[in-house]
Protein backbone atom coordinates (compact mmCIF):
# COMPACT_ATOMS: atom_id res chain seq x y z
CA UNK A 1 0.00 0.00 0.00
CA UNK A 2 1.49 3.38 -0.96
CA UNK A 3 1.65 6.81 0.22
CA UNK A 4 -1.68 8.62 -1.17
CA UNK A 5 -3.04 5.98 -3.12
CA UNK A 6 -6.63 6.10 -2.08
CA UNK A 7 -6.84 9.74 -2.70
CA UNK A 8 -10.16 10.80 -3.17
CA UNK A 9 -10.13 13.63 -6.08
CA UNK A 10 -11.64 15.98 -4.07
CA UNK A 11 -10.51 18.71 -1.85
CA UNK A 12 -7.16 19.58 -0.46
CA UNK A 13 -5.23 20.38 2.92
CA UNK A 14 -2.46 22.65 2.68
CA UNK A 15 -0.49 22.70 6.18
CA UNK A 16 1.60 26.40 6.38
CA UNK A 17 3.86 27.35 8.63
CA UNK A 18 6.22 30.08 9.74
CA UNK A 19 9.73 29.29 9.18
CA UNK A 20 11.79 29.42 12.37
CA UNK A 21 8.92 31.87 13.34
CA UNK A 22 10.08 33.90 16.32
CA UNK A 23 12.81 34.64 14.79
CA UNK A 24 11.67 35.31 11.73
CA UNK A 25 9.18 37.88 13.09
CA UNK A 26 12.93 39.46 14.40
CA UNK A 27 14.19 40.32 11.04
CA UNK A 28 11.09 41.68 9.68
CA UNK A 29 11.86 44.97 11.64
CA UNK A 30 15.95 44.70 12.17
CA UNK A 31 17.38 44.08 8.84
CA UNK A 32 20.59 43.66 10.58
CA UNK A 33 19.51 40.11 11.77
CA UNK A 34 18.74 38.66 8.15
CA UNK A 35 22.01 36.12 7.52
CA UNK A 36 23.54 36.23 11.38
CA UNK A 37 23.05 33.39 13.90
CA UNK A 38 19.65 34.26 15.80
CA UNK A 39 18.22 32.62 18.95
CA UNK A 40 15.09 34.18 21.15
CA UNK A 41 15.13 32.90 24.73
CA UNK A 42 12.61 31.56 27.12
CA UNK A 43 10.71 33.51 30.19
CA UNK A 44 13.62 34.94 31.96
CA UNK A 45 16.01 34.57 29.02
CA UNK A 46 16.50 31.14 30.20
CA UNK A 47 17.52 29.43 27.54
CA UNK A 48 16.89 28.75 23.62
CA UNK A 49 13.48 28.18 22.44
CA UNK A 50 14.00 29.38 18.70
CA UNK A 51 17.06 29.29 16.26
CA UNK A 52 17.50 31.14 12.77
CA UNK A 53 18.87 28.17 10.17
CA UNK A 54 22.29 30.02 10.60
CA UNK A 55 22.02 29.00 14.76
CA UNK A 56 20.71 25.48 13.83
CA UNK A 57 23.90 25.33 11.51
CA UNK A 58 26.51 26.25 14.53
CA UNK A 59 24.70 23.48 16.03
CA UNK A 60 23.05 24.88 19.18
CA UNK A 61 20.14 23.08 20.61
CA UNK A 62 16.76 24.16 21.66
CA UNK A 63 16.81 24.05 25.39
CA UNK A 64 20.69 25.34 25.77
CA UNK A 65 20.51 27.76 28.66
CA UNK A 66 21.62 31.05 27.71
CA UNK A 67 24.33 30.96 29.83
CA UNK A 68 26.31 28.34 28.33
CA UNK A 69 26.07 30.57 24.92
CA UNK A 70 26.68 33.72 26.02
CA UNK A 71 30.51 33.50 27.01
CA UNK A 72 30.59 32.24 23.01
CA UNK A 73 28.11 34.47 21.36
CA UNK A 74 30.43 37.21 20.39
CA UNK A 75 32.87 34.76 18.53
CA UNK A 76 30.14 33.04 16.67
CA UNK A 77 28.50 36.02 15.47
CA UNK A 78 25.39 35.08 17.71
CA UNK A 79 22.21 37.67 18.53
CA UNK A 80 20.03 36.61 21.44
CA UNK A 81 16.26 38.07 21.91
CA UNK A 82 14.25 37.32 24.94
CA UNK A 83 10.46 36.46 24.07
CA UNK A 84 8.75 39.54 22.58
CA UNK A 85 4.84 37.87 22.93
CA UNK A 86 2.86 41.09 22.35
CA UNK A 87 5.12 40.64 18.54
CA UNK A 88 4.52 37.40 17.80
CA UNK A 89 1.23 37.30 19.07
CA UNK A 90 0.38 40.90 16.67
CA UNK A 91 2.71 39.07 13.61
CA UNK A 92 0.47 35.47 13.78
CA UNK A 93 -2.33 37.60 13.58
CA UNK A 94 -1.61 38.66 10.51
CA UNK A 95 -0.33 35.64 8.73
CA UNK A 96 -3.34 33.98 9.68
CA UNK A 97 -5.31 36.19 8.63
CA UNK A 98 -3.43 35.98 4.65
CA UNK A 99 -3.54 32.80 4.90
CA UNK A 100 -6.96 32.22 5.80
CA UNK A 101 -7.77 34.37 2.22
CA UNK A 102 -6.41 31.62 0.49
CA UNK A 103 -8.75 28.80 1.62
CA UNK A 104 -12.18 27.56 1.40
CA UNK A 105 -12.05 27.33 5.37
CA UNK A 106 -8.62 27.67 7.50
CA UNK A 107 -7.90 26.07 11.22
CA UNK A 108 -5.51 27.52 12.95
CA UNK A 109 -3.22 24.66 14.70
CA UNK A 110 -0.74 26.63 16.57
CA UNK A 111 0.67 30.04 16.99
CA UNK A 112 2.70 29.79 13.62
CA UNK A 113 0.84 26.72 11.24
CA UNK A 114 -2.46 26.59 10.05
CA UNK A 115 -4.33 23.91 7.73
CA UNK A 116 -6.03 25.58 4.85
CA UNK A 117 -8.65 23.94 2.90
CA UNK A 118 -8.15 24.08 -0.96
CA UNK A 119 -11.29 23.12 -3.11
CA UNK A 120 -10.71 20.32 -6.18
CA UNK A 121 -8.12 21.52 -8.36
CA UNK A 122 -5.74 19.82 -10.85
CA UNK A 123 -1.86 19.65 -9.83
CA UNK A 124 -0.42 22.77 -11.67
CA UNK A 125 -3.44 25.28 -9.68
CA UNK A 126 -2.84 23.43 -6.76
CA UNK A 127 1.31 24.62 -6.51
CA UNK A 128 0.02 27.86 -7.75
CA UNK A 129 -1.99 28.49 -4.93
CA UNK A 130 0.33 27.30 -2.65
CA UNK A 131 3.33 29.40 -4.24
CA UNK A 132 0.71 32.55 -3.81
CA UNK A 133 0.11 32.06 -0.02
CA UNK A 134 3.79 31.46 0.29
CA UNK A 135 4.59 35.19 -1.84
CA UNK A 136 1.40 36.84 0.03
CA UNK A 137 3.08 35.82 3.51
CA UNK A 138 6.30 37.04 2.61
CA UNK A 139 5.35 40.24 0.99
CA UNK A 140 2.37 41.60 2.96
CA UNK A 141 3.89 40.53 6.30
CA UNK A 142 7.25 39.77 5.92
CA UNK A 143 8.22 36.48 7.25
CA UNK A 144 9.05 33.27 5.41
CA UNK A 145 6.46 30.23 5.14
CA UNK A 146 6.73 26.50 3.77
CA UNK A 147 3.61 24.92 2.22
CA UNK A 148 3.02 21.54 2.18
CA UNK A 149 -0.11 20.11 -0.08
CA UNK A 150 -1.60 16.68 0.01
CA UNK A 151 -5.18 14.43 0.20
CA UNK A 152 -5.18 14.68 4.23
CA UNK A 153 -3.88 16.66 6.80
CA UNK A 154 -0.85 13.71 7.90
CA UNK A 155 0.23 13.75 4.65
CA UNK A 156 -0.17 17.84 4.06
CA UNK A 157 2.43 17.90 7.03
CA UNK A 158 4.79 15.32 5.23
CA UNK A 159 4.62 17.54 2.43
CA UNK A 160 5.60 20.45 4.36
CA UNK A 161 8.37 18.73 6.03
CA UNK A 162 9.61 18.02 2.74
CA UNK A 163 9.39 21.46 1.54
CA UNK A 164 11.24 22.62 4.17
CA UNK A 165 14.13 20.23 3.60
CA UNK A 166 14.73 20.49 0.12
CA UNK A 167 15.96 24.02 -1.19
CA UNK A 168 15.12 23.48 -5.23
CA UNK A 169 11.19 23.22 -3.93
CA UNK A 170 11.56 26.75 -2.81
CA UNK A 171 9.40 26.32 0.53
CA UNK A 172 6.66 24.45 -1.27
CA UNK A 173 5.62 20.69 -2.20
CA UNK A 174 2.24 19.67 -3.31
CA UNK A 175 2.72 15.78 -2.75
CA UNK A 176 1.03 15.22 -6.17
CA UNK A 177 3.30 17.15 -8.12
CA UNK A 178 6.47 14.39 -7.10
CA UNK A 179 7.32 11.40 -9.08
CA UNK A 180 5.28 8.46 -7.27
CA UNK A 181 9.16 6.74 -7.19
CA UNK A 182 11.04 9.39 -5.21
CA UNK A 183 7.88 9.62 -3.17
CA UNK A 184 7.84 5.99 -2.42
CA UNK A 185 11.68 6.38 -1.38
CA UNK A 186 11.34 9.22 0.92
CA UNK A 187 8.67 6.74 2.74
CA UNK A 188 11.01 4.04 3.19
CA UNK A 189 13.97 6.18 4.45
CA UNK A 190 12.08 8.29 6.97
CA UNK A 191 11.64 7.12 10.19
CA UNK A 192 7.84 7.14 11.25
CA UNK A 193 8.37 8.75 14.15
CA UNK A 194 9.11 12.22 11.78
CA UNK A 195 5.12 12.01 11.16
CA UNK A 196 2.65 13.97 13.03
CA UNK A 197 1.21 12.17 15.52
CA UNK A 198 3.37 9.92 16.33
CA UNK A 199 5.68 10.24 19.72
CA UNK A 200 8.99 8.80 20.14
CA UNK A 201 7.16 6.39 22.31
CA UNK A 202 4.53 4.83 19.73
CA UNK A 203 7.97 4.68 17.56
CA UNK A 204 9.23 2.37 19.87
CA UNK A 205 6.84 0.69 20.42
CA UNK A 206 5.59 0.18 16.52
CA UNK A 207 9.69 -1.10 15.80
CA UNK A 208 8.77 -3.76 18.43
CA UNK A 209 6.04 -5.03 15.33
CA UNK A 210 8.47 -4.04 13.11
CA UNK A 211 7.88 -0.62 11.81
CA UNK A 212 10.67 0.97 11.34
CA UNK A 213 9.06 3.51 8.24
CA UNK A 214 6.58 5.85 7.17
CA UNK A 215 6.32 3.24 4.61
CA UNK A 216 5.81 0.57 6.81
CA UNK A 217 2.97 2.59 8.87
CA UNK A 218 1.58 2.99 5.39
CA UNK A 219 1.39 -0.53 4.75
CA UNK A 220 0.33 -1.39 7.67
CA UNK A 221 -3.36 -3.18 8.47
CA UNK A 222 -5.66 -0.47 9.94
CA UNK A 223 -7.46 -2.76 11.81
CA UNK A 224 -4.62 -4.13 14.09
CA UNK A 225 -3.26 -0.84 14.48
CA UNK A 226 -6.42 0.40 16.09
CA UNK A 227 -6.18 -2.77 18.25
CA UNK A 228 -2.73 -2.97 19.00
CA UNK A 229 -2.37 1.12 19.31
CA UNK A 230 -5.18 3.66 19.30
CA UNK A 231 -7.72 4.83 17.01
CA UNK A 232 -5.22 7.82 16.56
CA UNK A 233 -2.91 5.89 15.14
CA UNK A 234 -4.99 3.89 12.80
CA UNK A 235 -6.30 7.44 11.55
CA UNK A 236 -2.36 8.53 10.62
CA UNK A 237 -2.13 4.76 8.90
CA UNK A 238 -5.56 5.37 6.69
CA UNK A 239 -4.00 9.58 6.45
CA UNK A 240 -1.26 8.32 4.72
CA UNK A 241 -2.50 6.50 2.33
CA UNK A 242 -4.84 9.26 1.22
CA UNK A 243 -7.99 9.34 3.17
CA UNK A 244 -8.50 12.22 5.14
CA UNK A 245 -9.85 11.08 8.48
CA UNK A 246 -8.70 13.37 11.45
CA UNK A 247 -11.21 15.82 12.43
CA UNK A 248 -10.42 19.43 12.50
CA UNK A 249 -9.81 20.95 15.96
CA UNK A 250 -13.27 22.61 17.13
CA UNK A 251 -15.25 18.96 16.03
CA UNK A 252 -12.41 16.61 18.12
CA UNK A 253 -14.34 14.89 21.06
CA UNK A 254 -13.92 16.03 24.52
CA UNK A 255 -10.53 14.48 25.29
CA UNK A 256 -8.72 17.40 22.84
CA UNK A 257 -10.62 20.43 23.34
CA UNK A 258 -13.10 21.74 25.90
CA UNK A 259 -16.55 23.80 24.94
CA UNK A 260 -19.02 25.82 26.61
CA UNK A 261 -22.00 27.03 24.36
CA UNK A 262 -25.20 27.83 24.93
CA UNK A 263 -28.25 28.97 22.82
CA UNK A 264 -29.83 31.76 24.03
CA UNK A 265 -33.56 32.62 25.14
CA UNK A 266 -33.53 35.91 23.82
CA UNK A 267 -31.41 36.78 20.86
CA UNK A 268 -28.27 38.85 21.51
CA UNK A 269 -28.14 41.80 18.89
CA UNK A 270 -25.13 44.05 20.30
CA UNK A 271 -21.44 43.75 20.66
CA UNK A 272 -21.50 44.83 24.56
CA UNK A 273 -23.98 42.01 24.95
CA UNK A 274 -21.79 39.60 22.82
CA UNK A 275 -18.91 40.63 25.00
CA UNK A 276 -20.95 39.89 28.40
CA UNK A 277 -21.57 36.54 27.21
CA UNK A 278 -18.14 35.99 25.60
CA UNK A 279 -17.24 36.92 29.34
CA UNK A 280 -18.96 34.21 30.89
CA UNK A 281 -18.67 31.43 28.49
CA UNK A 282 -14.86 31.99 28.46
CA UNK A 283 -14.70 32.03 32.26
CA UNK A 284 -16.78 28.89 32.51
CA UNK A 285 -14.33 27.10 29.71
CA UNK A 286 -11.51 28.33 31.61
CA UNK A 287 -12.80 26.89 34.69
CA UNK A 288 -13.30 23.48 33.11
CA UNK A 289 -9.73 23.35 32.27
CA UNK A 290 -7.92 24.40 35.28
CA UNK A 291 -10.21 21.90 36.63
CA UNK A 292 -8.68 19.17 34.43
CA UNK A 293 -4.99 20.65 34.96
CA UNK A 294 -4.83 21.40 31.48
CA UNK A 295 -3.68 24.78 29.67
CA UNK A 296 -5.13 25.72 26.55
CA UNK A 297 -3.15 26.70 23.18
CA UNK A 298 -6.03 28.11 20.76
CA UNK A 299 -9.20 30.06 21.63
CA UNK A 300 -12.06 29.80 19.54
CA UNK A 301 -15.08 31.80 19.92
CA UNK A 302 -18.23 31.69 17.73
CA UNK A 303 -21.75 32.76 17.19
CA UNK A 304 -24.28 32.27 14.82
CA UNK A 305 -28.05 33.54 14.00
CA UNK A 306 -31.20 30.73 14.20
CA UNK A 307 -31.41 28.80 10.59
CA UNK A 308 -35.19 29.74 11.42
CA UNK A 309 -35.52 33.53 12.24
CA UNK A 310 -35.66 36.26 9.29
CA UNK A 311 -33.11 38.61 9.10
CA UNK A 312 -28.86 38.58 8.40
CA UNK A 313 -27.61 35.04 8.71
CA UNK A 314 -24.20 35.28 10.17
CA UNK A 315 -21.89 32.74 11.70
CA UNK A 316 -18.29 33.67 12.87
CA UNK A 317 -16.29 31.46 13.81
CA UNK A 318 -12.37 33.18 14.44
CA UNK A 319 -9.61 30.78 16.27
CA UNK A 320 -7.19 32.67 18.13
CA UNK A 321 -3.64 30.85 19.05
CA UNK A 322 -2.78 32.04 22.77
CA UNK A 323 1.34 33.42 22.34
CA UNK A 324 1.69 30.57 24.82
CA UNK A 325 -0.45 27.35 26.34
CA UNK A 326 -2.12 28.70 29.78
CA UNK A 327 -5.00 28.67 31.78
CA UNK A 328 -5.36 31.84 32.24
CA UNK A 329 -9.19 32.93 32.39
CA UNK A 330 -7.85 36.42 31.91
CA UNK A 331 -6.28 35.69 29.27
CA UNK A 332 -8.74 33.28 27.19
CA UNK A 333 -11.70 35.59 28.42
CA UNK A 334 -9.67 38.58 26.16
CA UNK A 335 -9.09 36.49 23.38
CA UNK A 336 -12.24 35.08 23.19
CA UNK A 337 -13.94 38.49 23.38
CA UNK A 338 -11.36 40.54 20.80
CA UNK A 339 -11.73 37.09 18.49
CA UNK A 340 -15.50 37.51 18.11
CA UNK A 341 -15.77 41.15 18.26
CA UNK A 342 -14.96 42.07 14.94
CA UNK A 343 -16.73 39.37 13.45
CA UNK A 344 -20.24 40.32 14.38
CA UNK A 345 -22.39 41.39 11.99
CA UNK A 346 -24.34 44.71 13.03
CA UNK A 347 -27.43 44.06 13.50
CA UNK A 348 -28.02 40.18 12.85
CA UNK A 349 -29.87 38.35 15.89
CA UNK A 350 -27.89 35.60 17.38
CA UNK A 351 -29.20 33.01 18.47
CA UNK A 352 -26.42 30.93 19.97
CA UNK A 353 -22.63 31.31 20.77
CA UNK A 354 -19.77 29.31 22.24
CA UNK A 355 -16.40 29.01 23.26
CA UNK A 356 -13.56 25.94 22.46
CA UNK A 357 -10.53 25.42 23.69
CA UNK A 358 -8.05 22.95 22.24
CA UNK A 359 -4.59 22.35 21.96
CA UNK A 360 -4.35 20.72 25.47
CA UNK A 361 -1.77 20.26 27.40
CA UNK A 362 -1.00 19.29 30.92
CA UNK A 363 -0.63 22.58 32.80
CA UNK A 364 3.56 22.46 33.80
CA UNK A 365 4.34 19.69 31.34
CA UNK A 366 6.48 19.43 28.43
CA UNK A 367 4.91 19.96 24.84
CA UNK A 368 6.53 19.07 21.95
CA UNK A 369 8.01 22.15 19.49
CA UNK A 370 9.41 25.49 19.95
CA UNK A 371 7.09 25.85 23.26
CA UNK A 372 8.13 23.52 24.98
CA UNK A 373 10.47 25.71 27.61
CA UNK A 374 7.76 28.10 28.57
CA UNK A 375 5.97 25.46 30.12
CA UNK A 376 8.51 23.70 31.62
CA UNK A 377 11.19 25.97 32.37
CA UNK A 378 12.32 26.69 36.12
CA UNK A 379 15.42 28.04 36.27
CA UNK A 380 16.30 31.62 37.15
CA UNK A 381 14.59 31.27 40.63
CA UNK A 382 11.26 32.19 38.57
CA UNK A 383 8.43 30.52 39.42
CA UNK A 384 7.95 26.83 39.20
CA UNK A 385 5.80 26.43 36.06
CA UNK A 386 7.01 29.36 34.44
CA UNK A 387 3.84 29.96 32.34
CA UNK A 388 2.36 32.83 33.96
CA UNK A 389 4.99 34.48 35.78
CA UNK A 390 3.43 36.56 38.25
CA UNK A 391 0.36 38.43 39.38
CA UNK A 392 -2.10 37.38 36.41
CA UNK A 393 -1.19 33.46 36.91
CA UNK A 394 -2.17 34.04 40.76
CA UNK A 395 -5.26 36.24 39.59
CA UNK A 396 -5.82 33.31 37.90
CA UNK A 397 -5.73 30.43 40.58
CA UNK A 398 -7.07 32.69 42.73
CA UNK A 399 -10.34 32.91 40.84
CA UNK A 400 -10.54 29.60 40.53
CA UNK A 401 -10.57 28.77 43.86
CA UNK A 402 -13.14 31.05 45.20
CA UNK A 403 -15.05 29.45 42.13
CA UNK A 404 -14.49 26.24 43.74
CA UNK A 405 -15.01 27.36 47.37
CA UNK A 406 -17.59 29.70 47.04
CA UNK A 407 -19.45 28.70 43.61
CA UNK A 408 -19.32 29.55 40.21
CA UNK A 409 -20.91 33.10 40.67
CA UNK A 410 -19.02 34.41 43.86
CA UNK A 411 -16.32 36.02 41.83
CA UNK A 412 -15.83 36.78 38.02
CA UNK A 413 -14.06 38.92 35.15
CA UNK A 414 -16.37 41.81 33.49
CA UNK A 415 -17.18 44.77 33.82
CA UNK A 416 -16.66 45.78 37.71
CA UNK A 417 -14.72 42.94 38.06
CA UNK A 418 -11.36 42.84 37.97
CA UNK A 419 -8.77 44.96 36.40
CA UNK A 420 -6.24 44.70 34.04
CA UNK A 421 -3.46 42.00 34.96
CA UNK A 422 -0.65 43.54 36.02
CA UNK A 423 2.54 43.20 33.61
CA UNK A 424 4.13 40.39 33.55
CA UNK A 425 7.31 40.81 35.86
CA UNK A 426 9.60 38.78 33.47
CA UNK A 427 13.48 39.46 32.67
CA UNK A 428 13.80 40.43 29.33
CA UNK A 429 16.95 41.91 28.86
CA UNK A 430 17.25 41.34 25.19
CA UNK A 431 13.91 41.88 24.15
CA UNK A 432 13.11 43.86 20.63
CA UNK A 433 10.72 46.96 21.20
CA UNK A 434 6.91 45.87 21.01
CA UNK A 435 6.98 47.25 17.38
CA UNK A 436 3.25 46.85 16.53
CA UNK A 437 1.17 46.87 19.61
CA UNK A 438 2.63 49.99 21.75
CA UNK A 439 2.75 53.80 20.05
CA UNK A 440 5.73 54.35 22.08
CA UNK A 441 7.82 51.33 20.56
CA UNK A 442 6.97 51.58 17.16
CA UNK A 443 9.88 50.84 14.37
CA UNK A 444 12.48 53.53 13.96
CA UNK A 445 13.34 54.55 10.04
CA UNK A 446 15.95 56.81 9.58
CA UNK A 447 15.46 60.17 7.43
CA UNK B 1 -16.75 42.65 7.18
CA UNK B 2 -12.88 43.14 7.65
CA UNK B 3 -12.49 43.95 4.28
CA UNK B 4 -12.64 47.64 3.97
CA UNK B 5 -10.58 49.44 2.05
CA UNK B 6 -9.78 53.16 2.23
CA UNK B 7 -12.93 55.13 3.06
CA UNK B 8 -15.24 52.49 1.81
CA UNK B 9 -18.80 52.32 3.47
CA UNK B 10 -18.80 49.23 4.96
CA UNK B 11 -20.56 49.58 8.30
CA UNK B 12 -18.71 48.95 11.53
CA UNK B 13 -19.48 46.81 14.13
CA UNK B 14 -22.16 47.64 17.03
CA UNK B 15 -20.34 49.42 19.73
CA UNK B 16 -20.49 48.95 23.16
CA UNK B 17 -22.50 51.05 24.75
CA UNK B 18 -21.85 51.98 28.60
CA UNK B 19 -23.55 50.24 31.00
CA UNK B 20 -25.41 52.95 32.67
CA UNK B 21 -29.49 52.53 34.16
CA UNK B 22 -31.22 53.91 30.97
CA UNK B 23 -30.58 53.52 27.22
CA UNK B 24 -29.71 56.73 26.00
CA UNK B 25 -32.22 57.59 23.46
CA UNK B 26 -29.15 58.14 20.73
CA UNK B 27 -28.03 54.99 21.11
CA UNK B 28 -29.59 53.54 17.94
CA UNK B 29 -28.81 56.01 15.51
CA UNK B 30 -24.95 56.25 17.36
CA UNK B 31 -22.94 54.47 14.69
CA UNK B 32 -19.61 54.26 16.53
CA UNK B 33 -18.02 58.27 14.89
CA UNK B 34 -14.86 58.08 13.00
CA UNK B 35 -12.89 54.91 12.96
CA UNK B 36 -9.39 56.15 11.58
CA UNK B 37 -8.11 52.24 11.68
CA UNK B 38 -10.93 52.28 9.08
CA UNK B 39 -9.22 54.88 6.74
CA UNK B 40 -5.59 55.26 7.56
CA UNK B 41 -5.54 51.00 7.05
CA UNK B 42 -6.53 49.72 4.09
CA UNK B 43 -5.16 45.74 5.20
CA UNK B 44 -4.54 45.31 8.75
CA UNK B 45 -2.36 42.22 7.58
CA UNK B 46 0.31 44.52 5.58
CA UNK B 47 -0.22 47.65 7.38
CA UNK B 48 2.54 49.28 9.84
CA UNK B 49 3.20 52.77 11.52
CA UNK B 50 6.59 53.63 12.33
CA UNK B 51 8.22 56.35 13.31
CA UNK B 52 10.79 59.01 11.57
CA UNK B 53 14.27 59.81 13.06
CA UNK B 54 16.35 62.45 11.46
CA UNK B 55 15.25 65.77 9.19
CA UNK B 56 16.51 64.47 6.02
CA UNK B 57 12.58 64.05 4.59
CA UNK B 58 11.11 67.18 6.18
CA UNK B 59 10.57 68.27 2.58
CA UNK B 60 8.55 65.56 1.64
CA UNK B 61 6.32 66.01 4.61
CA UNK B 62 8.05 63.61 6.83
CA UNK B 63 9.42 65.37 9.68
CA UNK B 64 11.66 64.26 12.91
CA UNK B 65 9.06 62.59 15.12
CA UNK B 66 6.42 61.82 12.18
CA UNK B 67 4.62 58.66 12.30
CA UNK B 68 4.68 56.75 8.74
CA UNK B 69 1.43 54.51 7.86
CA UNK B 70 3.83 52.04 5.58
CA UNK B 71 1.83 49.66 3.62
CA UNK B 72 4.08 46.66 2.57
CA UNK B 73 0.58 45.39 0.14
CA UNK B 74 1.43 48.41 -2.41
CA UNK B 75 4.35 47.87 -5.32
CA UNK B 76 6.88 51.00 -5.26
CA UNK B 77 6.64 53.68 -7.97
CA UNK B 78 8.51 56.26 -9.20
CA UNK B 79 8.09 58.79 -6.99
CA UNK B 80 7.13 57.08 -3.74
CA UNK B 81 7.93 57.87 -0.53
CA UNK B 82 9.20 54.58 0.35
CA UNK B 83 10.89 52.47 3.76
CA UNK B 84 13.92 50.93 2.78
CA UNK B 85 16.62 48.90 3.68
CA UNK B 86 20.10 50.43 3.49
CA UNK B 87 23.04 48.82 4.94
CA UNK B 88 20.86 46.95 7.51
CA UNK B 89 18.82 49.50 8.16
CA UNK B 90 15.54 50.58 7.78
CA UNK B 91 15.39 54.29 6.10
CA UNK B 92 12.18 56.53 4.72
CA UNK B 93 13.63 58.34 1.31
CA UNK B 94 11.90 59.01 -2.19
CA UNK B 95 12.06 56.23 -4.61
CA UNK B 96 13.54 57.26 -8.46
CA UNK B 97 13.49 54.66 -10.47
CA UNK B 98 15.47 55.70 -13.57
CA UNK B 99 16.66 54.22 -16.44
CA UNK B 100 20.36 53.72 -15.06
CA UNK B 101 18.60 52.10 -11.94
CA UNK B 102 16.53 52.74 -9.04
CA UNK B 103 17.94 56.11 -6.80
CA UNK B 104 17.09 57.02 -3.21
CA UNK B 105 16.92 60.61 -2.16
CA UNK B 106 16.51 62.64 0.65
CA UNK B 107 14.12 65.55 0.35
CA UNK B 108 15.44 68.05 3.33
CA UNK B 109 13.45 71.33 4.15
CA UNK B 110 15.74 74.24 1.77
CA UNK B 111 18.26 75.24 1.33
CA UNK B 112 19.54 71.87 1.99
CA UNK B 113 20.04 69.87 -1.23
CA UNK B 114 18.65 66.36 -1.90
CA UNK B 115 21.26 63.25 -1.54
CA UNK B 116 21.06 60.80 -3.82
CA UNK B 117 22.04 57.07 -3.44
CA UNK B 118 22.13 54.87 -6.70
CA UNK B 119 21.86 51.60 -5.82
CA UNK B 120 24.03 49.19 -7.78
CA UNK B 121 22.57 45.51 -6.22
CA UNK B 122 19.20 44.72 -5.49
CA UNK B 123 17.07 47.33 -4.20
CA UNK B 124 14.93 46.25 -1.22
CA UNK B 125 11.77 48.15 -0.34
CA UNK B 126 10.27 47.42 3.03
CA UNK B 127 7.51 49.47 2.52
CA UNK B 128 5.50 51.89 0.51
CA UNK B 129 4.73 55.36 2.98
CA UNK B 130 1.51 56.54 1.89
CA UNK B 131 0.95 58.94 5.26
CA UNK B 132 2.58 60.74 8.16
CA UNK B 133 1.23 61.43 11.29
CA UNK B 134 2.53 65.13 11.79
CA UNK B 135 2.48 67.01 14.81
CA UNK B 136 1.10 70.84 14.40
Amino acid sequence: MSIGTEAATGHRFALVDVNNFYVSCERVFDPRLADRPVVVLSNNDGCVVARSSEAKELGIKTGTPWFQLAPQAERMNLVARSSNYELYGDMSARVMEVIGRFGAWQEVYSIDESFLGLPAADEAALAGTARAVRAAVRRLVGVPVCVGVAPSKTLAKFANHIAKRNDHLAGVCSLGSMPPAELERLAARLPATELWGVGARTGDKLAGQGIQTIADLAAADPARIRKKFSVNLQRTVLELRGTACIPPIDERADAHQIMFSRSFSTPVDTAAAMADVMTVYAQSAASRLSARGLQAEVVTAFAGTSRFAAGEASNPSVSVPLPAPTDDPIAIVRTAVAALEARLVPGARYARAGVVLSGLTRAGAARQGELDLFAAQHDDGGPADGRGAGPAANLGSLLGEVKTRFGKGAIGLGSGGVQAPAEWSMKRQYSSPKYTTEWKDLPVVSA
Amino acid sequence: MADSTDGAETSGVVRPRPATGFASPAGDYYDGGIDLNRHLIPDRTSTFVMRVSGHSMAGAGAADGDELIVERARTPRDGNVVVAVLDGELMVRRLRLEEAGPVLQTEPLPPNPPVRTRIDGELDVWGVATRSLHRL
